[in-house]
């Protein structure tokens, strides 16, 4: 009885409000309510701009400039649809265009970098350390053009399915996949190039 | 987490389970493991992680604040600069009528420029000596020896004292390439 009663008592902490309830607050001039949002989606938005461009810092500039395009641009938010899909819309279209922009300035300098790990003989057994995969992905992941590498990021390590990626990058959900399975593709034939002693633990398996 | 037990019996390739995914993206043992199974698995142990920006959340929201501030106290000092569509349409009709109206006026004045037959022959010309060639690039082009109009006007150049007799020849009839 006595925890019947307390259940029906309405509790004092603050609902938060959802990220629809947060845009039309900004909308109706709040500030605190922007900075609200940049809090809860900061994580989200830095985590996928540093898979995509590699680079901590540069990371930090795009998904400041994500935010400044999400201020300047909220009014055409429909919130008929998911607020995170075009949140993630904004970011891949500013870290595509920043890898392209990035690319076409020092062309061909990652291409050039190696990691010491990989004079390792190719037969020496190794075990893969978490760290090391991250810096084996932005070496190996520079064969992808920047759509792929968007893609690839969203499916593999953000666990989007590919029929959302496809609402964020406005596509059928087949080119998802087909951009998929050729971003797989390369990655390993890179990885057999330059790190046979990685691409050696399953190719044993096999 | 699943223990590393259950990750290896459940293991499938190509999984999206997020249990088995947490245990991956944490567990250095079940790396290897994972790779003989599906190779994909290889960049897929580096995600799910939370990341923070340098500095911190608290840093990056402060500076991303600023920043809205700053553009916006740009935007509010800015002068308002939007033109409505019928104010785009008119200035457009505008612009398309003064260009109109300066190439008639243009055209107008050159046809009624043109040289009338107001004074008479000045001078008769039987044999104007032909003109010595200055250069390569004038003397590839067409000169007349003699030249004979009823409606030509001839006007003499004032030369410099040399010996070459220069003249000007107005006739509707002269061909274009003179």
């Amino acid at each position: 009885m006595a925890a019947e009663v307390l259940r029906m008592i309405p509790t004092k902490e603050p609902v938060e409000p959802d990220d629809r309830q947060l845009v039309e607050q900004i909308r109706q001039g709040d500030g605190a309510a922007f900075e609200t949002l940049v809090r809860r989606k900061t994580s989200k938005v830095y985590g996928l701009c540093y898979r995509v461009v590699g680079n901590a810092e540069d990371a930090k500039d795009i998904s400041q400039l994500v935010f400044l395009k999400l201020w300047e641009n909220l009014e055409k938010y429909d919130p008929q649809f998911a607020f995170d899909t075009w949140l993630y819309r904004i970011v891949t279209n500013v870290a595509i265009d920043f890898i392209r922009n990035k690319r076409s300035r020092d062309n061909a300098i990652n291409s050039n970098l190696r990691l010491v790990k990989t004079s390792v003989d190719p037969e020496q057994t190794v075990t893969v350390q978490r760290k090391e995969v991250e810096s084996v992905f932005n070496i190996v992941s520079n064969v992808l053009t920047a759509k792929q590498k968007a893609i690839f990021v969203m499916s593999e390590m953000e666990d989007l399915r590919s029929s959302e990626i496809a609402r964020i990058l406005g596509c059928r959900e087949s080119t998802i996949r087909n951009h998929l399975f050729n971003a797989r593709r390369l990655m390993q034939q890179q990885l057999r190039i330059r790190f046979p002693e990685y691409a050696r633990l399953w190719e044993e398996s096999q | 987490m699943m223990t590393c037990q259950q990750f290896r019996a459940n293991l499938q390739p190509a999984t999206t389970d997020p249990g088995l995914l947490e245990h991956l993206r944490h567990c250095d043992a079940c790396l290897d493991y994972a790779m003989g199974v599906d190779p994909d698995l290889f960049f897929r142990s580096i995600g799910g992680e939370e990341l923070v920006p340098p500095g911190g959340i608290d840093a990056f929201a402060g500076d991303v604040m600023s920043q809205v501030r700053v553009r916006g106290a740009e935007t509010s000092l800015a002068p308002h600069r939007s033109v409505s569509v019928w104010q785009r349409l008119a200035i457009a009709a505008t612009v398309a009528t003064a260009i109109t109206s300066a190439a008639l006026v243009y055209r107008l004045e050159h046809s009624t420029a043109a040289p009338q037959p107001v004074a008479q022959t000045l001078l008769s010309v039987p044999n104007v000596p032909a003109p010595r060639p200055r250069s390569a690039a004038l003397a590839t082009k067409s000169f007349v020896e003699t030249y004979s109009s009823h409606n030509a006007t001839i006007v003499e150049v004032p030369n410099d004292g040399s010996d070459t007799k220069v003249v000007m020849i107005f006739d509707d009839k002269l061909p274009a390439d003179l």
